[in-house]
């Protein structure tokens, strides 16, 4: 096939028009040659790699439809067996369980570990196909998996920085911290700039420069958090050394920042 | 290899107890246990009797009173899963009729108010016998706000005190609490309360409760709001969940038991404390919207609005049907885990402590704390309608 398609652009360039200048024929020899050159090198390394794409297509619409086969059994079997049914009997209050049906889940999960399975196999075949064709060693999937673990990172720093921002927030506001928000605030961004540098670092982007940029920017958010919680308490602070100190046996004064228990009881 | 058996051979052979009833009482100072012991033994005077408790024997022998050990519980103001599962292993290993389960402030109970207790469950016609304790006007209230007006909406029942920690059981009850705790002491859970009067409700048991004398107001041991409130709600929630085919059927409610009442003797004083419970309410308001949008619609949000703004503090009135509606709303989103549980019990606190400034407020302008409890319970009644409409079909437009 490679063969063929070469000659049918050997019979194309051969029909191109003379050069409009009988002066620079050299020249424009070279020129058409270098292009053709530079036309049939990315020509080749198209026809090269193309059976390389046509697996990975291949392989992720197989897997795609095998993922849809194997899902639509698992649910019509577990509903068969009533697996949801079976479990809510043994159910206990889990704070991670899921939201959708167990058999949903199950099917779901299978459906896209199979197309995970078939991309992960077309990209091998398109890699090998790719290394092959260059003549190089194969580096496109090693940063394909490297994008593909910085995307993952990216994610789960997203949610954990959510995660501990909302719990921050509430227990602050619960302990009545009047600067709930802005605690909240800092920690969100402390592990959006902890989950960055790691990304950038885990994609061999900027070296060194990251480092340093995320020492100072960490840095900078814990002093300015520091600052801002030890400027906010300094009334808070002083009213309670003041009250241990000078009057030790009359009730708190900042008793308005905690509810006193003497006559309301919730329990 | 042989596993260690944490109920001793020797309770085996001490069966038979002339009553059949096994009182269990929990780790509790020694004076209060001699206490609950006199009056055990002055409301059966001479019966042999059962008595299961995690602490030491005591020295002052009653020969009629045969004591065995009984695990410890982590928690001891309230009754959870493993004390149920407990409860039924050694019931039926002493081959008793019915349980007596006694919590950490017992010696207050009565000899009267032990024997009707125990009366009723040893009758073979009520299966669950509780309390109605006679609290102040301001004691109980997360009971008040919370687990009466719930369970009494969703589940008919008019127990005033859904989370006792002394009550009594037949065995057919305690086998089926002990089922139920079973699932959460083999999840390493055994420290999560369990709902008795849902389960009994659901399993058409007979339910009867009993007035009790004031209960001593002591606050030692307690985990402080912020701890307790999700603890407590969060397995009523998941119950609630659990029993969604049963509490979205309509059913008539029993007749009104009148609850006994103390005396109020700290109502100026609650009435001092009403500013920090708004004022945390305020920051939460200014702070949590973020998260209350998630849970609560437009209008509940609009109302929280209002409220946050009224500057006198007198004034403070949160209604009862905005009050059902956050609870059922909470409820809802608990349920189709909108956030995460334990941030979204969390965000019910303030909202808690708003419901508690408001009630401070109304009983303090004359109205009878127990009426305005009822009140509130008979907004969730009204509300429910909302609630199982929008847990049929949580994504139609919510107003």
């Amino acid at each position: 096939m490679q063969i063929v398609s070469l000659t049918m652009l050997q019979s194309v360039v051969d029909l191109n028009t003379p050069p409009p200048y009988a002066d620079n024929t050299t020249l424009w020899h070279h020129i058409t040659g270098s292009l053709h050159q530079s036309l049939l090198n990315v020509l080749s390394l198209l026809l090269a790699i193309l059976p390389g794409l046509l697996a990975l297509v291949v392989a992720l619409a197989i897997f795609t439809l095998i993922g849809m086969a194997f899902s639509a059994l698992l649910r019509w079997g577990l509903t068969a067996v009533k697996f949801d049914e079976r479990l809510a009997r043994g159910r206990t209050s889990l704070d991670w369980a899921p939201t959708t049906s167990p058999t949903e889940l199950t099917a779901r999960v299978s459906f896209w570990a199979c197309v995970l399975l078939g991309l992960l196999i077309g990209v091998s075949a398109f890699d090998a196909s790719y290394a092959t064709a260059t003549m190089q060693t194969g580096a496109l999937l090693p940063y394909l998996t490297r994008i593909v673990g910085g995307a993952l990172l990216l994610i789960a720093g997203t949610l954990v920085a959510r995660f501990l921002a909302r719990s921050v927030l509430i227990g602050a506001v619960n302990a009545q911290l009047e600067y709930a928000r802005f605690l909240s605030l800092g920690v969100k961004w402390l592990v959006l700039v902890l989950t960055a540098a790691t990304v950038l670092d885990h994609l061999q982007i900027g070296g060194v420069v990251v480092e340093l940029a995320f020492g100072i920017l960490f840095g900078g958010i814990v002093l300015t958090l520091a600052l801002a919680v030890g400027l906010g308490s300094r009334d808070l602070v002083s009213r309670s050394l003041e009250s241990h100190t000078e009057h030790p046996g009359e009730p708190n004064p900042i008793h308005h920042t905690s509810i006193p228990e003497e006559s309301i009881r919730h329990f | 290899m042989a596993t260690a058996n944490p109920i001793p051979e020797a309770t085996t052979s001490s069966a038979k107890a002339g009553s059949g009833l096994l009182v269990l009482i929990s780790a509790m100072p020694a004076e209060q246990r001699e206490s609950v012991l006199a009056n055990l033994a002055a409301a059966y005077p001479q019966q042999e009797m059962l008595v299961a408790s995690p602490d030491p024997q005591p020295e002052e022998m009653r020969p009629w009173l045969r004591f065995i050990p009984a695990p410890a519980s982590k928690v001891n103001w309230t009754l959870t899963a493993a004390d149920f599962v407990s409860a039924f292993q050694l019931a039926e290993k002493n081959q008793a009729r019915a349980i007596l389960m006694l919590g950490p402030e017992s010696g207050a109970l009565s000899v009267g108010e032990l024997r009707s207790l125990a009366r009723a469950v040893l009758s073979d016609q009520i299966d669950l016998a509780l309390p109605c304790y006679a609290l102040p006007p301001y004691a109980g209230l997360f009971n008040s706000a919370l687990l009466y007006p719930l369970t009494r909406a969703l589940f008919a029942s008019r127990v005033r005190f859904p989370l006792a920690p002394d009550l009594g059981m037949s065995l057919r009850m305690a086998q089926s609490m002990a089922i139920v705790a079973q699932k959460f002491t083999a999840a390493n859970q055994g420290e999560t309360p369990v709902w008795p009067v849902n389960e009994a409700t659901v399993a058409g048991f007979a339910i009867e409760q009993f007035p009790v004398s004031p209960q001593p107001q002591s606050h030692s041991n307690r985990p402080d709001l912020n701890t307790i409130l999700p603890f407590v709600t969060g397995p009523l929630f998941s119950d609630i969940e659990v029993k969604a085919a049963y509490w979205q059927r309509f059913r008539p409610l029993p007749p009104p038991f009148h609850a006994p009442t103390s005396p109020d003797l700290h109502g100026a004083d609650a009435a001092m404390e009403i500013a920090p419970m708004l004022q945390a309410f305020r920051l939460a308001h200014t702070n949590l919207q973020e998260i209350w949008s998630l849970v609560l619609p437009p209008n509940s949000l609009l109302g929280l609005k209002r409220l946050s703004t009224v500057t006198d503090a007198a004034t403070f009135r949160i209604s009862d049907n905005l009050w059902a509606r956050i609870v059922y709303d909470f409820l809802l989103a608990y349920r189709l885990r909108t956030l995460n549980r334990g941030h979204l019990l969390g965000a019910l606190i303030p909202l808690y402590l708003a419901w508690v400034a408001s009630h401070i407020n109304i009983t303090a302008s004359g109205i009878d704390p127990e009426r305005h409890i009822e009140e509130q319970a008979a907004a969730f009644e009204a509300e429910k309608p909302y609630m199982v409409s929008r847990w049929r079909w949580p994504d139609r437009f919510n107003p």
